[in-house]
């Protein structure tokens, strides 16, 4: 990045617009094949993208490139960037000029989703994915890190949101996202509420005369179903046989977007819309951005664990320490870790085999009851 | 003190972005390694490599496929077929594309046409920075008891120029090196090199033979770190005062959040509490203050340097420009003088050989009436 400073562009924007080109070439083919990636990866010559660098370079510039391509590797990313991004990190790591090669740094809190795409792929019968996949780990291609990248405090000029190519993001449950229990919950509250003044305002006697009556009762349970109506379909739609294990799958069309367990997984939470009641009294205050993912999940066991992932790490900020710490620290132009991304992600993934539980799932469960409390 | 980092067990030691792509949040080292232990199999971690027909073996019954697709399979994924272009012409890897459509390597051309145009080949940088890719090469230990454990945690550390230095540089590290989980604090004081350490204090013009005997390090042994609200002291000699103390008691006065106290040597990084990316402090010889970085910890893998005698192993070292003498401007300033009859300039830098044959006679008297320290240059380490 270094070498790239003098010039209007960082190196890794220039990676990423790079990366972005390939990748966004990968998306129209609508496959997840790895025949037809290097296809695409021939005819754009992008391994010589490490060609040219100085000695003293390759190095650097390995561990840049193989930084950028590992963001679309992991979520938000839909499934078949993921794929994308899992190609480029093979075709890269094998390119590279560093001897020994760079490698991958991937981060433990990444490592539940990576397996989680894994059995995806397992499931779905890619076996050149998970082959790819294996294959990586196999050569010993990652380091098991703390972080994806190292960290030295440092804020990069022109450093924005890491933005992300809108396309690439995996959106097939924004209906669901919207509709959400925490919006089913307040609106039925509203509603209630505003059916009560009304009633308030007339006598008993007039309570059957239609002017009382013009709001429409069943609004949440409809809007609720509508939803629920909505995934159904999405999910027939999405339902595509999963090709034979006769051979190495050759073309297929759509399917990489959506994976039956992701799709199974929101099937689940609808399942929780569905069996939560109405119109009594919604939870007390908490932090809005908390509410959503704890709502949406309540009464089970998933919950509990989520909540413990989702919980966002920051403290409230009150401590002399941690001001001084704010006044050290890079101004306020620095992006928080959204903990808006996170929480959609995570509804996506609702996994009853996730990382926390199939360990110490116990711990987990009797973890979360004290941190609710103290949170 | 482990028994109270021990009952931390509640909290997930999953590091995640306090400031994204800046720093993590607070985990626990070791309860951090023992997260990814558990997650991976023996395998995964080990320094040995699988065979490949074994994987390939393992890999075909685990997807219940046959031979013929696992052949297939193969030929498919092999990255030899990666190469983009045709066998018999080897592609020119030195130098940049010409035609390419890649943002990356327009870039590259334009700055490699600009680098032709100044007609400078290599600079001292580059060519440093080539020996310092040598440094990096795999050394293999002979005994196996010298062989870095399988799982062990690596660190990578950055160390920083103290504030004082007049071209203080917040960007790039003084030094960076590489230390694992059971290392203490105390071993990366000692593979902290700072020329405060080597200063000699005092006024030496008349007995210029006995001055570099005692540095400030032999003189002044307390030091600490300082990691998320605890002062780790250096209580390893007698001497050793507890420093942090003044720092403690004020902060108590002034109603600061309580600090703590620990021992340098009794602290293991395994041990810490700490934010991958955040600063942190060392502080020694009284004043002389680095910040402290933890870029990175991960696992040790099969192409680190395995030999546990080369760690603390540094990576990076800064090299900056050395003052030289003022009369040869050939060697290193050694002495520092002032009110100097005979000197161009007050204060000014000698070396030792300019120094000695300007200020003493041949008998090793002393002429006139200057005053001289000795110098000891911050390039002393290059
Ligand atoms: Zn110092
Ligand atoms: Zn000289």
């Amino acid at each position: 990045m270094a070498f790239d400073g003098k010039f209007r562009r960082s190196g890794s924007e220039l990676v990423k617009l790079d990366c972005d080109y390939l990748l966004g070439l990968f998306q129209k083919t609508e496959s997840v094949r790895f025949e037809v990636f290097t296809k695409i990866w021939k005819e754009t010559k992008f391994s010589e993208i490490f060609h040219g660098t100085l000695v003293h370079e390759n190095r650097p510039f390995s561990r840049l490139v193989l930084r950028v391509a590992y963001t679309y590797f992991v979520p938000p990313h839909s499934f078949q960037i993921r794929v994308g991004g899992l190609y480029l990190l093979y075709c890269l790591y094998f390119s590279q000029r560093a001897s020994p090669p760079e490698k991958i740094h991937i981060a433990l809190k990444d490592w539940g989703d990576v397996k989680k795409f894994e059995r995806d792929a397992v499931e779905a019968h890619h076996y050149d994915i998970v082959y790819i996949l294996r294959q990586l780990m196999h050569t010993k291609a990652f380091y098991f890190s703390a972080m994806p990248m190292e960290l030295s405090f440092k804020k990069y000029k022109n450093h924005q949101a890491p933005l992300r190519c809108e396309k690439f993001i995996e959106r097939a449950s924004r209906p669901q996202e919207l509709i959400s229990i925490e919006l089913l919950d307040e609106l039925s509250n509203v509603h209630s509420h505003y059916d009560k003044l009304k009633g308030s305002v007339f006598s008993e006697s007039e309570h059957s005369s239609s002017s009382v009556n013009l709001i429409q009762k069943d609004l949440v349970p409809q809007l609720r179903s509508t939803v629920v109506d909505f995934h159904t379909w999405q999910q027939k739609r999405s339902c595509l046989k999963p090709e034979d294990d006769s051979c190495v799958p050759v073309e297929e069309s759509g399917e990489g977007t959506a994976s039956h367990e992701e799709t199974n997984k929101r099937a689940q939470l609808l399942a929780s819309i569905k069996t939560k009641a109405y119109g009594q009294a919604t939870e007390a205050s908490k932090s809005r951005r908390h509410r959503q993912v704890e709502l949406e999940l309540s009464n089970s066991v998933e919950a509990e664990t989520l909540n413990n992932q989702a919980r966002p790490n920051f403290k409230k900020r009150t401590s002399l320490k941690s001001r001084i710490c704010d006044s050290v620290h890079i101004s306020g132009d620095i992006e928080k870790a959204t903990p808006k991304t996170t929480v959609i992600y995570r509804l996506v993934t609702v996994d009853s085999e996730g990382p926390g539980q199939t360990e110490g799932g116990n711990k987990d469960v009797q973890n979360s009851g004290g941190d609710k409390d103290t949170g | 003190m482990a028994a109270s980092r021990t009952t931390m067990e509640n909290e997930d030691n999953i590091p995640e972005y306090e400031y994204v792509d800046v720093n993590t949040n607070v985990f626990h080292i070791g309860s951090f390694q023992s997260e990814w232990l558990k997650r991976l199999s023996p395998q995964e971690w080990s320094y040995q490599q699988q065979d490949e027909t074994e994987f390939d073996a393992n890999f075909a019954k685990d997807m219940q496929i046959n031979a013929q697709t696992m052949d297939a399979l193969k030929s498919v994924c092999s990255y030899d077929s990666l190469c983009c272009h045709p066998e018999e012409e080897k592609p020119d890897m030195e130098t940049v594309p010409e035609d390419s459509i890649l943002r990356t390597l327009l870039q590259r051309k334009k700055r490699q046409d600009y680098k032709a145009s100044l007609k400078i080949h290599k600079n001292r940088h580059d060519l440093y920075a080539e020996e310092l890719d040598r440094l990096t090469v795999v050394r293999k230990p002979d005994t196996v008891t010298d062989m870095l454990p399988e799982g062990e945690i690596i660190l990578t550390i950055n160390i920083y120029y103290p504030a004082v230095f007049d071209k203080f540089n917040y960007v790039r590290p003084h030094m960076t090196l590489l230390m694992t989980g059971s290392h203490t604090l105390a071993e990366l004081r000692d593979a902290i090199c700072c020329v405060s350490d080597l200063q000699v204090c005092g006024e030496f013009s008349n007995t210029p033979d006995v001055a570099p005997d005692f540095t400030s390090k032999d003189l002044y042994k307390s030091a600490f770190f300082f990691f998320e609200g605890i002062f780790y002291n250096d209580m390893r000699f007698p001497e050793c005062q507890d420093i942090s103390m003044t720092i403690i008691e004020w902060a108590k006065s002034h109603n600061f959040p309580p600090y703590s106290q620990a021992g340098m040597e009794d602290t293991r990084f395994s041990d810490l509490k700490v934010k991958v990316g955040f600063p942190y402090l060392y502080c020694h010889q009284g004043d002389c203050e680095h910040l402290v970085i933890i870029t990175d910890v991960r696992l040790t893998h099969r192409d680190d340097c395995l030999d546990k005698k080369f760690y603390p192993l540094l990576i990076h070292k800064h090299r900056i420009a050395t003052q030289k003498c003022a009369v040869c401007h050939i060697f290193i300033g050694r002495w520092f003088t002032k009110n100097d009859q005979f000197a161009p300039s007050d204060p000014c830098l000698f070396c030792e050989k300019c120094f000695r044959m300007l200020h003493y006679d041949s008998e090793g008297k002393k002429l006139g009436n200057f005053v001289a320290y000795p110098y000891v240059d911050r390039g002393a380490f290059n």
